[in-house]
């Protein structure tokens, strides 16, 4: 398989100040401007507290137009964590001095998802996976019209397998979804879950990305649309061939949850420039941002994946598989 | 249960073989040597190795034995529930063995029944109070036949173990429906999906929760079952308690929160200290007073409480019996160190984060931080739900963080997202140089704030009982 390499930051168009980010004991308090006290208002749903602006906000950044998030289903799709990936977009735009207006969008709610630069789906429990697809019927026209656009969609695991063309479950009962992605998915009679790494190349520039995988079901592309990534360690879309997740245009669907974007700030950077570039007619660079602790991060989960490799990591996952019988 | 008895043993079971009493033998020196070693209290590894020898070790000890064995599982609360369940059953006279080192996996309930059996295999007369993880409920019910069976709430965690949540309802569900008639379930109506279990069961049926005018919580992302889990519609909530339960209703089917047999009807929380409130039972209004701080705690109370009304036990030493518990290891448990104070607290999911850290705030806390997570098989190996965790709440407050644990380096990575400061934080994987490095830089008129994940908070209370500041985890 492939070699282990270890993660660069983005190449720098310029050199930045290092932050002392997790440096020493003794490390002194900086008396330069420091961060004010975030809102403490308890989150409600998957909308994080908004944070201050990063301490080293460059003054020579241009004025930036908010971008524009929408969060499909925060209090429907909220397990393992994937709010992680709401907030690394938005904090790391922040701290590049891009204002951020995230918008829930919840069962029952059809915004013109044109309107937005980036939409979010995450993943879910089967059940809760059931209630959002009936509702996302409603939604699919305005979405698949942004995505005609070029709005930028990032999907997780039930958000990927909702942007297929349908998900078959074990029982043979079909879930339709909203065609955007040429592939379809069917229960599978195991759970994947593990670390997982794969390669994912955007713009021609090559990273791995490492994440946590948990599903059962099974995809398979279609010819429509190319692999998000090349399975490094774990079992990807169906633990054969190799493929993990899946892209076209600006619309990337992975099976990793981890949080995938806080861990991966290659990817979540990639993202935020595609999102903007798009919002803003011209081509966006971001500067560089002292990424210590994402990638201590990115480099233990990846160790975690490599040695894990054809393993599963849970303790007696198979028993406890089977669907809650409900409605 | 009405005659209670005093005598210490019970004659052996019929079953017992010669490779029982060698599995006895080897479980026992197992754990001997372990904490001989000062490697913990051996209170896995005596069940592993005597499973090891004779894999039917835990049945034959306890099934023939003719006494009461009662069940305790849920996501949150299990350890402190079983701790008031003994309490209050000591209290009304009866013997009581329970594990109080929350070792409960199949391994750790094992260890119970051997470390309190002696070499001929007969085990103390009395009620064994045992907390199950739910996620081993399924393979330890069938070998504990409980009298009675304790869900306290179902809360995702460690996914990565258990797969979604409503398989565990599911695995749990199987557990109650096999319950003989006369053994009782006690289920929290408060937890939606935990009200539904066997709710058409036939035998004995104690429903707890908590009845207030006021919510004391309001749903955020850390919870799970805001569906109703019969129709799926949304729940609508007339008061929310603690994360996802609390006081429902389904509009769409018109299921809603069942009616309660064991009440909390008023409650005061008072600092780190102290919970006071009113529990009525079908007998009688108890007020009570709790030497440990939480709403949680009410709930734990009214759920020991529910279970010896399920036994038919008494209650005349109620209020006495909980006056006595303080908390368990790692429970916002304090210990004094050479002259600085330290305050425990264990927190494994979201919602346990979020309560210690509600708890916590009541008191401008945590400062300073000592915060630890590590992937190990009781842990888990996926660390996502840290994201889930309210720690833009405490990040405002937080002087310094020494991050710690095998899984540092997720744990950082949320914190610096969560608003706290790089600066404000050291990562210092290992556990010893963790505890020297937050002590080291505490300020006279700081307490150290410790949060941490099972395993290396047991490393850490190692680590502190070594120095001679408290006594072994096992004992609290």
């Amino acid at each position: 398989m492939s070699k282990r390499k270890p993660p660069e930051p983005p190449e720098p168009p310029e050199p930045t100040a290092p932050e002392s980010a997790a440096a020493t004991a003794t490390a002194p308090e900086p008396t330069a401007p420091t961060a004010t006290a975030p809102e403490l208002a308890a989150p409600k749903a998957a909308a994080p507290a908004r944070v201050p602006a990063h301490p080293r906000r460059r003054p020579e950044e241009h004025d930036h137009r908010p971008l524009r998030i929408a969060h499909l289903y925060p209090s429907l799709l909220n397990v393992a964590g994937d709010g992680g990936n709401l907030m690394a977009i938005q904090r790391r735009a922040e701290w590049r001095g891009i204002p951020v207006e995230v918008t829930a969008v919840e069962k029952g709610e059809t915004p013109k998802f044109r309107k937005f630069d980036v939409v979010l789906f995450h993943g879910g429990q089967d059940v809760e996976m059931a209630v959002a697809a009936e509702d996302f019927a409603k939604k699919a026209p305005s979405l698949r019209e942004a995505v005609d656009e070029g709005v930028l969609i990032f999907a997780v695991c039930a958000g990927l397998q909702l942007l297929g063309h349908r998900y078959i479950s074990n029982a043979g009962e079909e879930m339709l979804g909203a065609g955007i992605l040429d592939l379809e998915t069917r229960g599978g009679p195991q759970r994947f879950m593990q670390h997982a790494a794969c390669k994912v190349t955007i713009d021609g520039s090559t990273e791995t990305v490492v994440g946590f995988e948990n599903h059962s079901g099974l995809t398979e592309l279609g010819p429509g649309c190319e692999a998000f990534g090349i399975v490094v360690a774990g079992a990807g879309n169906n633990g054969k061939d190799g493929l993990e997740g899946a892209r076209s245009g600006n619309v990337f669907a992975t099976y990793l949850h981890g949080p995938v974007l806080p861990k991966n700030p290659w990817l979540t950077d990639r993202l935020i420039e595609i999102a903007v570039s798009r919002a803003e007619g011209a081509p966006f660079t971001l500067a560089p941002l002292d990424d210590e602790l994402e990638c201590r991060a990115h480099d233990v989960a990846l160790a975690k994946a490599m040695a894990n490799r054809g393993r599963r990591t849970a303790l007696e996952p198979a028993k406890l598989v089977r669907g809650r019988k409900t409605g | 249960m009405s005659s209670p008895t005093r005598r210490r043993q019970t004659g052996a079971a019929k079953s017992l073989t010669f490779r029982t009493f060698l599995a006895l033998a080897a479980g026992k020196t197992a754990a001997r040597a372990t904490q001989l070693a000062g490697r913990g209290g051996g209170t896995a590894i005596t069940g592993m190795v005597a499973r090891r020898v004779d894999p039917k070790i835990l049945e034959k000890l306890v099934l023939d034995r003719g006494e009461p064995v009662v069940a305790i599982t849920g996501s949150n609360g299990k350890t402190t529930t079983a701790r008031f369940t003994a309490a209050l059953l000591r209290g009304e006279g009866v013997i009581v063995s329970h594990n109080s080192a929350g070792a409960n996996l199949v391994q750790g309930v094992t260890s119970l029944a051997v470390s309190y059996a002696d070499l001929r295999g007969r085990l103390p007369k009395g009620v064994l109070v045992v907390e199950i993880d739910e996620g081993a409920l399924p393979r330890v019910a069938p070998e504990l036949a409980p009298r009675a069976l304790l869900v306290t709430d179902l809360f995702r965690d460690q996914l990565d173990r258990f797969g979604e949540i409503y398989a565990v309802a599911d695995a749990i569900e199987s557990v109650a429906d096999a319950l003989p008639p006369d053994a009782a379930l006690i289920v929290n109506a408060d937890d939606p999906m935990v009200a539904t279990l066997a709710s058409e069961r036939e035998g004995i049926r104690v429903t707890f929760g908590l009845e207030l005018d006021r919510s004391t919580d309001e749903i955020t992302r850390a919870a799970d079952t805001i569906r109703c889990p019969r129709c799926r519609a949304d729940l609508t909530y007339r008061h929310v308690y603690l994360s996802h339960m609390g006081d429902y209703k389904c509009a769409g089917c018109g299921f809603e929160r069942p009616r309660l047999d064991v009440a909390v009807t008023s409650l005061e929380v008072v600092g780190l200290d102290r919970t006071r409130c009113e529990i009525r039972t079908p007998s009688a209004s108890l007020a009570i007073e709790i030497p440990q701080s939480g709403v949680h705690i009410a709930y734990d109370a009214a759920a020991a409480i529910a279970i010896l009304v399920g036994l038919d036990v008494p209650l005349e030493h109620a209020v006495e019996s909980l006056a006595s518990v303080g908390p368990a290891f790692g429970r916002l448990e304090k210990i004094e160190a050479d002259g600085r104070s330290i305050v425990l607290a264990f927190a494994k999911n979201p919602t346990s984060y979020n309560t210690t850290l509600r708890a916590l705030a009541t008191e401008g806390e945590p400062r300073q931080l000592l915060i630890a997570a590590s992937n190990t098989l009781v842990d888990g190996e996926d660390f996502g739900w840290l994201w889930d965790v309210d720690f833009e709440s405490m990040a405002p407050k937080v002087e310094r963080a020494v991050v710690s644990g095998t899984r540092a380096d997720e744990l950082a990575n949320r914190l610096k997202y969560a608003g706290l400061s790089p600066r404000k934080m050291i990562v210092v994987e290992d556990r010893c140089d963790a505890l020297e490095a937050a002590l080291h830089g505490l300020p006279a008129e700081r307490r150290l704030v410790v949060l941490s994940g099972y395993t290396p908070l047991i490393e850490l209370r190692n680590e502190m009982r070594h120095r001679g500041w408290t006594g072994r985890y096992w004992d609290v």
